[in-house]
């Protein structure tokens, strides 16, 4: 399992570009509710299923298809930069 | 190929999807269903018949725009206040009572139960189950109306009983024995009990039906608590139960004094009630960051663990008091819960019961 401290705070500052002020209780409230964890435990692997329930909390929130598709590229975009990362163990 | 509901063998896709579809237009409250992005699609006829819309009208349109919910006041809910959205961004079934507007833009109260769809694990979209509440809201209306009227009506001959008793007592209309006074004096507490009764239930139909007046001036929070003590000194001390006040500082609020005597009045009578002879109540005044907190400990019955999540309904007491204590309405609780959110305060307890119980009430600053 990919651990990376600073993901939540990665994933909230792309969310910050979309929902601006409200981004981090927002991010913080999607991992404590779907994923039942705190958000500094949040790891690579929970990705994929943070971002589906974005992508529908978000699609109530606006309807522009092309802004969310953005918005969650962006956020899949952590997830294959992470599994990308050379593990240093792996060295 | 899955196995038919109905119970009349296997069904194929094709059936499945019919009968899937049969059984969601069948449903006799409107139902709606989204899929991820929050597009329609599927409503049923009970749902068209409510909204006054035709099923290629919302067909596949978002649904915060295509179906409006709209507060009391006719304004929108914002989007992050719709039941649907809160559904999703907490995983769960959410519960609420809002309008809709019409095609026609009147309004309509509606109650709804919106749930996710999960399927293999990922959301896909949701489902919103409403009713028209117009009916309930009108009988809770008139029911609110029927206590107001019935409470002021009991009121007038109330009066006239406890100042010709009063009279009789004095000795206005000839000597009295001392056998008699009692009994007058047993009069007058029933009629002090019927008062109560009735100005909860009126404090209960104002707050109900949003008419509760609240005048907010500079209070001293000191002196609020020093009076509801002295109110009710006189039943603490014929039950020997120690009543004590500690505070810190110099407090001083801006809200309601006549609602926050209520609520404090309430909550040291409860405690005096609830408390056997020789226990002790404390009424402790706190600043915390930007409010105050009363809190009122006794050392009383307590509040059984399956009693807690129930305690500030309408009717309810604890199974344990009702062995002890026969008086009661079970209104109490339910008014001072209301009437502290009409001050923009919150009620919260601690309890163990044999132990005793502590009630919070947080006052804004």
């Amino acid at each position: 399992m990919a651990t990376s401290p600073n993901l939540y705070q990665r994933v909230v500052r792309i969310t910050h570009i979309y929902l601006g002020p409200a981004a981090d209780r927002f991010i913080a409230r999607q991992v404590e509710n779907h994923l039942h964890k705190d958000p500094s435990r949040m790891t690579t692997d929970d990705l994929e299923h943070l971002i589906d329930w974005i992508r529908v909390a978000v699609s109530l929130l606006t309807d522009d298809a092309e802004i969310i598709e953005e918005y969650v590229q962006q956020l899949q975009r952590l997830t294959d930069h992470d599994k990308h990362k050379p593990n240093p163990k792996d060295r | 190929m899955v196995i038919d509901l109905m119970g009349t063998g296997v069904l194929s896709a094709e059936e499945e999807r019919a009968q899937a579809n049969a059984l969601f237009d069948s449903i006799g409250d409107g139902a709606i269903a989204t899929d991820e992005f929050g597009k329609i699609k599927r409503i049923n006829p009970a749902a068209l018949a409510m909204l006054g819309y035709k099923e290629k009208e919302v067909l596949g349109k978002w649904f915060p725009t295509a179906i409006v919910n709209v507060d009391e006041t006719g304004a929108p809910l914002s989007l992050i206040d719709r039941p649907i959205t809160k559904a999703f961004l907490l995983g769960t079934t959410i519960s609420d009572r809002n309008f809709f507007l019409r095609k026609d833009g009147t309004r309509f109260p509606v109650a709804v139960t919106v749930s996710p769809i999960i399927h293999n694990d990922r959301p896909i979209g949701a489902i919103e189950v409403f009713r028209d509440i117009s009916v309930e809201m009108e009988i809770d209306q008139m029911k609110s109306e029927f206590i107001s009227l019935a409470s002021h009506q009991l009121r007038t001959p109330l009066s006239a009983v406890k100042t010709y008793t009063h009279m009789l007592m004095e000795g206005y209309m000839g000597d009295v024995t001392p056998e008699q006074k009692r009994s007058l004096s047993t009069i007058v507490s029933a009629a002090n009990r019927m008062n109560e009764l009735i100005s909860t239930l009126l404090n209960i139909t104002r707050i109900e039906s949003g008419n509760i007046a609240v005048t907010p001036k500079s209070v001293n929070l000191i002196k609020l608590c020093e009076e509801a003590i002295r109110e009710v000194r006189r039943s603490a001390e014929e039950k020997e139960i120690a009543l004590s006040f500690k505070y810190t500082s110099a407090a001083s609020a801006k809200t309601d004094a006549l609602i926050a005597k209520e609520i404090l009045n309430n909550l040291v009578s409860n405690a005096i009630k609830y408390t056997p002879a020789r226990g002790s109540v404390t009424i402790k005044l706190s600043k915390r960051a930007k409010e105050y907190i009363i809190s009122v400990h006794d050392t009383g019955f307590g509040i059984p663990e399956e009693a807690r999540d129930k305690i500030f309904t309408k009717f309810f007491r604890a199974a344990n008091v009702v062995k002890r204590e026969t008086s009661g309405t079970g209104l109490g609780l339910y008014l001072v819960k209301g009437l502290a959110e009409q001050l923009g305060g919150t009620i919260w307890f601690d309890s163990e019961e044999n132990q005793g119980s502590t009630f919070y009430f947080s006052l804004p600053n």
